[in-house]
């Protein structure tokens, strides 16, 4: 990827973030990354472009990240598991965070049709679906069920924290998550 | 009807899940899969006096959290009607309220009844465009305790609100149908006698007024609303009430 490419694109993640991502104009984007809007146009053709690439680009960080954390911290599968909820809670709590990309991008564009709202339901469905196979490497009954139980409780989490930092939030939805992990691996 | 509500808080907080599920299931709502973010203050202090009732560590955030909860599952659901997200939402709540309350343990079962939530419910629905038919009164109302004394010709009213079509559900509306509900819960509330209402309306004023059902037909709910406002309370002080 060029430079200036990268450079553009951690600065609109970064202000998407920040200011929402409508109220974000490409004038503010050029200028903060100190390039032209001739130069963004030729890496990306338009905004909208310009966000599924941001989305694309922190949801594969955010997943990244915690696959990595896991594996290197994790022995048994049921251990991924039980060990999910404290990286995502170190992940929400560090001073970097400003909300998850999938989550801010499907409020701000609510219309089903439109790609970015279908991008964002489609981050949100791989989540699920990464709980689900942990949950099912884990030997989990009902793996569907638990990563519903679970995604839900992560988006509550996100969005009280995206509303007002430290809300303390992800703590209690830690100990509800450890419940639900403990009572479906009891069965 | 509102006494018949008072279960445990838990069962409040709970009962939320399957109330709006029913909602989810009625046949005459139209619905939107559009979300909200925020969610309804109105509904959020009501969880939050229940989740203090409970003795939760953090209350506000209890409450939050189960309405956030509800509010993602009923775009889940509406977008996949056979993911049973209500009933994996309400498990979700569950153990967010036994974490809070430190109860290990075998879950409580809970009991399938489904009293006055209805109307808290109804806060829930800001996040589903739900094309219903409501009465100006609660759209203008700035003190819902003063509208429900207010008077009117009950069948030429609701024949009237009939003729208007499709008003959407706002949450301001929710909110202060949700606020009549509360005030009723707390007062000792005189219904309109049965013989004085038109034979057309008596069923829906019995089952879904008196009897607490909020029905699923839009132009049932827009009478059963009607005759709602007519309720007149008498309100017992706090000091007294807890006095007593």
């Amino acid at each position: 990827m060029s430079k200036l490419r990268e450079k553009i694109l951690n600065t609109a993640s970064l202000l998407f973030q920040t200011q929402g991502i409508n109220s974000t104009g490409v004038d503010t984007i050029v200028a903060e990354a100190g390039t032209t809007k001739m130069t963004l146009y030729k890496y990306f053709n338009s905004k909208e472009l310009l966000i599924l690439e941001v989305l694309k680009q922190g949801h594969q960080d955010f997943q990244t990240w915690l696959n990595d954390k896991l594996s290197a911290n994790s022995k048994k599968p049921s251990e991924k598991l039980q060990k999910l909820f404290d990286y995502i809670e170190e992940w929400i709590t560090s001073p970097d965070f400003h909300g998850i990309g999938f989550m801010k991008a499907s409020a701000e564009f609510p219309q089903e049709d439109n790609p970015v709202h279908q991008l964002s339901t489609e981050q949100s469905l791989q989540f699920r679906e990464y709980i689900k196979r942990l949950a099912t490497e884990a030997n989990i009954k009902d793996a569907e069920g638990l990563s519903l139980q679970l995604s839900l409780l992560f988006k509550g989490a996100v969005q009280a924290e995206q509303m007002q930092r430290g809300s303390d939030a992800i703590k209690y939805a830690k100990k509800a998550a450890k419940i639900l992990i403990d009572g479906a691996l009891a069965q | 009807m509102l006494a018949k509500s008072s279960k445990s808080p838990q069962d409040r907080l709970l009962n939320l899940f399957d109330i709006l599920e029913d909602w989810l299931l009625a046949p005459n709502l139209q619905k939107t899969t559009e979300l909200h973010y925020q969610p309804s203050p109105i509904l959020v202090n009501y969880c939050t006096e229940q989740a203090k009732s409970l003795g939760a560590e953090n209350p506000i955030v209890l409450a939050e959290h189960i309405v956030l909860i509800a509010q993602s599952a009923a775009v889940q659901s509406m977008e996949h009607p056979n993911s049973n997200s209500m009933m994996h939402a309400k498990k979700a709540a569950e153990a967010l309220i036994q974490g809070q309350t430190q109860k290990a343990g075998v879950l409580q079962k809970l009991k399938r009844v489904r009293p006055i939530s209805y109307a808290i419910a109804a806060s829930l629905l800001i996040m589903i465009g739900v094309g219903a038919m409501w009465l100006p009164t609660i759209i203008h109302s700035q003190h819902p305790q003063l509208q429900m004394a207010h008077s009117a010709t009950p069948a030429n009213r609701a024949s009237e609100h009939l003729s208007s079509e499709n008003k959407a559900l706002t949450a301001i509306d929710a909110s202060k149908m949700y606020a009549k509900y509360e005030l009723m819960r707390q007062g000792t509330c005189q219904f309109p006698e049965a013989l004085q209402i038109p034979d057309k309306h008596k069923a829906i004023y019995l089952e879904n007024v008196v009897g607490g059902k909020l029905p699923s037909d839009l132009d049932d709910l827009a009478i059963a609303n009607f005759y709602l406002e007519k309720i007149r309370c008498n309100f017992t002080p706090m000091l007294m009430a807890t006095s007593k």
